[in-house]
């Protein structure tokens, strides 16, 4: 048995809201597998580890498990079925940009072809771990899509397991924990051998009791020797954002502009652990929970899917007919984005699928009643940041503090004028990177235009140098030789 | 039960509705002790206001029907009808709500843009246009008119009888000669149910009320009342250790309009500072000023000019007092980012 300890958060989230959870809503019904579909769409250059290179032709015949897109950073995707790579076309996806690009098309063919990598025995090392991460294709599930091997430092004290799920509507991670509680822990406690990290926290809002139970019972079962910190939250959003979790579990506050990891933490989601567990088995992530949830579906559950899944086949599998609905929105009602292109197929960071009707409310002027403010986990003006945005004034919100902003949205649900502020946060934030990213290549290029004019330079004076040596040297031959006629004469 | 919300109204329309929900205590307790000229005010202010409004918005292309129905220019007009003489004519009320609506507020782009207080700015520009009218016709609640005198006020014909200075003018006019026993014999303070003053008291009561209602349903923050009354006490109570020579401290917080201006005017969200520590400050600054004012200055009452003043000091205040983000070693201080 492995040794946890059970105890209720001491600290409380400033700002934060306490929305409806509606988290019942999915869990009435049993997870179960969906159907393979009859398409699976893998994005090549958004499928999570940035852009990518396909890694099969058309008519290439595909198991489950080969290896399909490598990406900029290593991560190799896999398919997530055995089938023919039908084509390599521009096509819709489950992106935040709704925009076309270009995927890899597979069509199953129902056989049970696969094509694992081979287990990997303990004791293996961190480097190990990290080759079979990014041969398995492993990033955060949680949504944000960031490559897991990035974050495992030698330097690191705390492995946090980020089960706060406090987004509402989403039980995926709820799910996964009560489903596949043992592939989680283990995961963990190998991930923390090899890095040697002495104590896992297990961040779980106080709204998950049978969560709570199953990973107390796996716990009782476990052999691990890492010691189990379970630490129960208020529910009450954003506690699951991971800054916000550190700070809730650990007391740390991770300084602006630095990582959790750079504080000696990691943060993990459960299903990211649990695709390692099986990872160093051998299989690759193939499938993932997702919740289909929303007032909208005739049966909301949470399945199992492939990766690649079309958003209207998930439709389907709650008995509602894909027509009958005008978007749904990835992720929650708080983070997510809205998707109207069904045809679009799941990726690995897509946890949710959430179709209700919203009544728009029309927007009026901000009386700067800092409620927003209030609502705010970070403790920022919003009010000041999004009067500056609409000013047309980026630096001025980068002032108030814009690059600090976690995008949680508990700002939009608070605002009595029907401000979208976290849209214009979401898009000042994308301007202040692209800013800093244009920034970045024109020093680079001045570099490089500097470095380049040293290095001619000094070529130029080079060759001078061999010039005037060659000259000095013909000259000083054809004085010996004339001293020798003159002596010889 | 009424249960206390979490958060404020999630609608401006819903915000804007408490506030005037908050000031019916007010509104009836005035029109009790100073007659129907309070409801000639109002209903004279409502109407200015949102004919102002709509004439603002038509002429600027916007509109009419959401900022009308969104009840922040009737807001605007009820809190100067509450804050111009009881025994006003209807031309000075029409003038002080049209000044508000269409210079305090239109001219820098309406709702959430200005940059003081329209009520404020309507109440200034009167008195110093009008300042006979504006410290002559007040109400002696001891005395109010009955509903046929107060229509004759009401079309430009006030009476002597129940007219004249506000309290705190008259206390600081009339009995800065007498010592405080002296001045406590007074009609006004001797019948006086609470021990203040007649009347006076029953309406800052009333408000005081209303405004811990708003408290309550947490439209506002206790940041701005507790700023201004606190300072007001603490200031008045250090400078009036001798009552003889002295407002006292109770003058200043009952008289005036110190706890209406606490709880309805300085809370105005889009001319105030917007942190609660800037809030603090703000309140503190009015304060500051009003007891500066009413002391030393002419004029009646000092929380519009005051009011104004730290208006204009708002976004220096919001610059400091940012609260420290989540992950910083400081709060930032000071504007930026300006290029």
């Amino acid at each position: 048995m492995a040794e946890y300890q059970i105890r209720r958060c001491d600290r409380h989230l400033t700002g934060g809201i306490h929305p409806e959870t509606h988290k019942q809503l999915s869990t009435a019904e049993p997870c179960v597998f969906v159907e393979t579909p009859t398409r699976l769409l893998f994005p090549i250059h958004f499928s999570g580890g940035g852009p990518g290179e396909a890694l099969v032709r058309v008519g290439d015949p595909v198991a489950k498990g080969t290896p399909i897109i490598r990406c900029q950073s290593g991560i190799v995707h896999v398919a997530s079925r055995a089938g023919t790579v039908l084509e390599v076309t521009d096509h819709a996806m489950a992106h935040p940009s709704s925009e076309r690009s270009a995927c890899i098309v597979i069509e199953p063919d129902g056989l049970d072809r696969q094509d694992y990598l081979s287990p990997i025995n303990w004791p293996f090392d961190a480097e190990t771990l990290r080759e079979r991460a990014i041969e398995a294709g492993i990033l955060g599930l949680g949504g944000a899509g960031f490559p897991s091997f990035k974050k495992w430092s030698n330097r690191t004290q705390t492995l946090i397991i980020n089960a706060a799920e406090c987004e509402p509507y989403l039980t995926a991670d709820d799910t996964l924990i009560r489903i596949d509680t043992h592939s989680m822990i283990r995961g963990a406690c190998l991930l923390s051998r090899t890095l040697d990290i002495q104590t896992i926290v297990i961040g779980i809002e106080d709204n998950k009791p049978e969560a709570l139970q199953a990973i107390e019972c796996a716990l009782k079962e476990s052999r691990s020797d890492c010691f189990f910190d379970i630490v129960l939250l208020d529910t009450k959003y954003p506690s699951g954002s991971a800054r916000q979790l550190v700070w809730l579990t650990l007391g740390i506050e991770v300084p602006t502009g630095s990582r959790s990891v750079e504080a000696g933490v990691i943060v993990h989601n459960p299903g990211t652990l649990a695709a390692l567990s099986r990872a160093i088995d051998g299989k690759p992530i193939t499938d993932r929970i997702v919740t289909l949830t929303g007032e909208s579906f005739t049966r909301p559950k949470n399945v199992i899917a492939p990766i690649g899944t079309p958003i209207s086949h998930l439709i389907a599998a709650t008995d509602t007919n894909p027509q009958s609905l005008h978007s749904v929105i990835i992720g929650g009602p708080m983070m997510g984005y809205r998707v109207t292109d069904f045809s679009a197929g799941i990726t690995k960071t897509t946890n949710c699928l959430l179709a209700r009707e919203v009544e728009v409310q029309p927007e009026s002027p901000c009386i700067r009643c800092g409620a927003c403010a209030t609502a705010c986990p970070v403790r920022l003006q919003p009010q000041q940041m999004v009067a500056a945005l609409k000013g047309d004034a980026l630096n001025r919100a980068i002032h108030e503090g814009l690059g600090d902003c976690i995008e949680c949205a508990a700002c939009n649900a608070v605002c009595p004028s029907n401000i979208p502020l976290a849209e214009w946060f979401r898009r000042g934030r994308f301007e202040m990177k692209e800013r800093a990213r244009e920034h970045q290549q024109a020093s680079d290029a001045r570099d490089r235009f500097e470095a380049r004019n040293t290095r001619l330079e000094r070529l130029a004076q080079e060759q001078e140098a061999k010039r005037a040596a060659r000259k000095a040297k013909s000259a000083d031959a054809l004085n010996k030789a004339r001293k020798a006629r003159e002596e010889i004469s | 039960m009424i249960h206390r919300p979490a958060y404020p109204p999630r609608e401006t329309r819903l915000v804007m509705r408490s506030v005037l929900i908050a000031l019916l205590p007010g509104i009836v307790a005035m029109s009790l002790f100073f007659g129907a000229g309070v409801l000639l005010n109002l209903a004279t202010a409502i109407v200015t206001a949102l004919l102002s409004e709509a004439l603002c918005l038509k002429l600027r292309h916007r509109s009419i029907q959401p900022r009308l129905s969104d009840w922040s220019v009737v807001l605007t007009g009820v809190l100067i009808a509450l804050s111009l003489p009881q025994a006003a004519p209807w031309w000075l009320t029409i003038a002080a709500t049209a000044s508000a609506v269409i210079l305090g507020k239109h001219l820098y782009g309406g709702l959430g843009q200005n940059p003081v207080n329209p009520a404020m700015l309507g109440y200034a520009l009167i008195l110093i246009s009008a300042p006979v009218a504006m410290t002559t016709l007040w109400i002696n609640p001891l005395n109010p008119p009955d509903v046929e005198a107060a229509w004759m006020a009401f079309i430009g014909n006030p009476s002597d009888a129940y007219t004249g200075a506000t309290t705190l003018e008259l206390y600081q006019s009339e009995f800065s000669a007498l010592t405080a026993l002296e001045a406590k014999q007074h009609p006004l303070f001797a019948n006086a149910q609470l021990g203040f003053i007649y009347g006076y008291e029953w309406v800052a009561l009333a408000y005081l009320i209303g405004g811990l209602w708003l408290l309550y349903q947490r439209v506002i923050s206790w940041h701005t009342p507790v700023g201004l009354l606190a300072t007001l006490l603490v200031i008045s109570a250090f400078f009036s250790v001798d009552p003889d020579t002295a407002t006292p401290v109770w003058v200043h917080l009952i008289a005036g309009a110190s706890i209406f201006a606490a709880f309805f005017i300085l809370t105005d969200p889009v001319s105030g500072a917007t942190s609660p520590k800037g809030r603090l400050w703000f309140a503190i600054g009015v304060g500051v000023l009003t007891y500066i004012i009413r002391t030393y200055g002419q004029y009646p009452d000092a929380i519009a000019f005051s009011v104004l003043m730290m208006n204009f000091a708002a976004p220096m205040i919001d610059h400091y007092t940012r609260p420290r983000i989540m992950g910083r070693e400081a709060s930032i201080k000071g504007p930026g980012g300006q290029s």
